[in-house]
């Protein structure tokens, strides 16, 4: 055979049908491949694997689902009919089930494992699932019986072309030396702390390509099982496009006069200031200018509600209902609790791609950042998702809530990840001055461009923001909170 | 309750539900019989001819619509009333089966009695 006759064997991918869990895998399970899905009760390994089942019925394929001391089938499918995956008219056509345990009991591994082979080839199936491998494990008479009946599966699995997930439970190490037969090990596990709980896949193994390490968040709803891979370790490593001198503006123009050439587009801005300051407003006009500009929007907020947010809106001019309404502006509203990072940004990058969205608001950085519980990720996340929208040409707007309304000292929780690579800083501050409240903005920072960085007093007017003239009295004072006019001392 | 000279085979390959029917069967006084697939169900009825066979439809080896068919092909056997029972939706079985009779799972306990007593009062042709 000539080496151009030669070729490298390929194996066809298994869509698992699970949203997130391909991209994971490399691009699915190896056809004939035999996994390991292991995972305490509840773990959510049954739903899992008839996700898999009922998209590969989709596509035509036959699957073969195998219980061994399980739920009842009927348990079972009264369980999935609220999934939105679950379809009756594939049973029993496409997908059967059967018990195996009858067998298991009376005839041991081996009349399982001639089960198995005879129904699988009997419904011309090319998935198997085994849920609950544990009682194989226990039937086995040794260890070495145990690891006899998945090799000879892997056997059958290859020769007749089949797909086995084997469902099983922990019953002590996690994985089981046994277990490194198989072509690939997923581990679902829930995790729980400050009375949340949360779950996590991890691939521990996956035989003949790359998988994205690490654990993975992922959630069961009437959707079913849907996976969110880390996005650091999904994003693109390219480097963004040079988006030359383009430029947007917040569409406030007494603040857009402060950057005469205004922001550099594609950057990052985190805009930080005490509650009631007007960051929202700030976020809201960066939006709307955008809208006026044809650029679709996207805002993502994690406290206040989407009806609450318009309101806010209208009350100083900017009118964004008919951009909700008409698909150009998407609101995104978050429970802070009933979240976490992944799923924000999955979200977020989804509808940027989907639309084209140009100016994102994200309005919360504290309640997104609150989201995880790993703090070491919070600076990797946020530099590989500012990366991904800057390569994808969003000009993003930031806010972030510093705990003090006046004082002396500022806290400025530099330590959310973001502050590091955010191009463009600005800061917002009450200032208490002669008995009347009064707002400060400034410039800290500014990616590529000259900007005024005069302290401002700013107001807010049925008609928007307007930025004042520099701000006189005391202006080394102003940023503690507390000022007095020149020669005012009283 | 049932007079004792009545049988039920139940065929199913889910060990507790197996169990569970044939208890409740019990106590409604019939004489039961279990088998935990079609194949295992016809070795039953060389044996003894039930009254009444009550299967399963997905089970391995040999399945419900298997087992019915090898029932009404048999001369010995085709009198036997036969009750499907299924997890998968009963009514898209019963227009592939017509004629058939489905419970669907998990059935209430007085709907089941309910039908095994329909189903054993039928008239049916005894060939002989």
């Amino acid at each position: 055979m000539s080496p151009s006759e030669q070729h490298t064997p390929v194996f066809d991918r298994i869509a698992t049908g699970v949203p997130g869990l391909d991209p994971i895998l490399g691009g699915g399970l190896m056809a004939s491949g035999v996994y390991i899905v292991v995972g305490e009760p509840g773990a959510g390994k049954t739903i899992l694997a008839n996700q898999l089942c009922y998209e590969q019925a989709r596509q035509g394929t036959r699957c073969l689902y195998v219980t061994l001391l399980a739920e009842s089938h009927s348990r079972m499918l009264a369980n999935l009919r609220s999934m939105a995956f679950f379809d009756a008219s594939q049973l029993p056509q496409r997908i059967y089930y059967v018990s195996g345990f009858r067998m298991l009991e009376e005839q041991g591994l081996p009349g399982l494992l001639e089960l198995l082979r005879r129904e699988m080839r009997n419904h011309g199936a090319g998935i198997l699932v085994l849920d609950g491998l544990v009682q194989a494990q226990e039937a086995a008479g040794s260890s070495r019986d145990f690891k006899k009946f998945i090799h000879e599966l892997q056997v059958s699995a290859g020769l007749t072309r089949f797909t086995a997930l084997l469902l099983t439970s922990s019953v002590g190490p996690t994985v089981h030396p046994e277990y490194t037969m198989v072509d690939g090990i997923l581990e679902l596990r829930e995790r729980t702390a400050a009375m949340r709980s949360w779950r996590e896949l991890q691939v521990r193994k996956f035989r003949g390509s790359a998988s994205l390490s690490g654990s993975h968040h992922f959630r069961i709803s009437e959707a079913g099982v849907e996976v969110f891979p880390r996005l650091e370790s999904v994003v693109s490593r390219a480097q963004p496009p040079d988006w030359g001198t383009q430029r947007v503006r917040f569409g406030v123009p007494t603040l857009d006069a402060m950057i005469p050439e205004g922001l550099a587009a594609a950057s990052t801005t985190l805009v930080m200031g005490p509650p009631g300051s007007g960051k929202t407003l700030l976020g809201a006009s960066h939006l709307a200018e955008g809208l006026r500009l044809g650029e679709p929007g996207l805002m993502v907020s994690f406290y206040e509600g989407p009806d609450r947010l318009l309101h806010k809106a209208a009350n100083v001019g900017l009118s964004l209902g008919s951009a909700v309404r008409d698909g150009r502006l998407t609101l995104q509203w978050n429970m802070p609790a009933e979240c976490n990072l992944d799923m924000v940004a999955h979200a977020l990058l989804e509808d940027v791609r989907k639309r084209g969205v140009k100016r994102l608001f994200v309005d919360g950085l504290s309640a997104m950042v609150e989201t995880t519980h790993e703090p070491a990720r919070i600076s990797p996340f946020f530099a590989a998702l500012t990366q991904e929208l800057r390569r994808l040409g969003v000009t993003t707007f930031f806010t972030l809530e510093t705990p003090r309304l006046f004082g002396p000292d500022m806290d400025v929780p530099l330590g959310t990840g973001l502050s590091g690579v955010a191009e463009n800083l600005l800061f917002m501050r009450h200032l208490e001055l002669n008995g009347r409240l009064r707002r400060l903005l400034s410039i800290f920072k500014l990616r590529d461009a000259d900007y005024d960085p005069t302290l401002r007093e700013f107001l807010i007017t049925p008609q928007g923001i307007e930025v004042q003239p520099p701000f006189q009295p005391s202006p080394e004072l102003l940023l503690t909170g507390i000022a007095r006019f020149p020669g005012n001392h009283s | 309750m049932a007079p004792a000279t009545e049988t039920v085979l139940v065929v199913d390959d889910e060990q507790g539900i197996l169990e569970a029917l044939a208890d409740l069967l019990r106590e409604e006084g019939y004489r039961v019989l279990t088998a935990s697939h079609g194949k295992e169900a016809l070795e039953r009825m060389a044996e003894v001819k039930p009254d009444l066979v009550l299967t399963d439809w997905m089970m391995p080896v040999l399945d419900g619509p298997a087992l019915i068919e090898r029932i009404q092909k048999d001369p010995e056997l085709r009198h036997i009333a036969v009750l499907g029972m299924s997890a998968v939706d009963t009514n898209g079985l019963r227009r592939q089966h017509p004629g058939m009779e489905f419970l669907q799972k998990p059935f209430d306990i007085r709907a089941l009695m309910k039908q095994v007593r329909k189903a054993l009062d039928a008239p049916r042709v005894r060939e002989g």
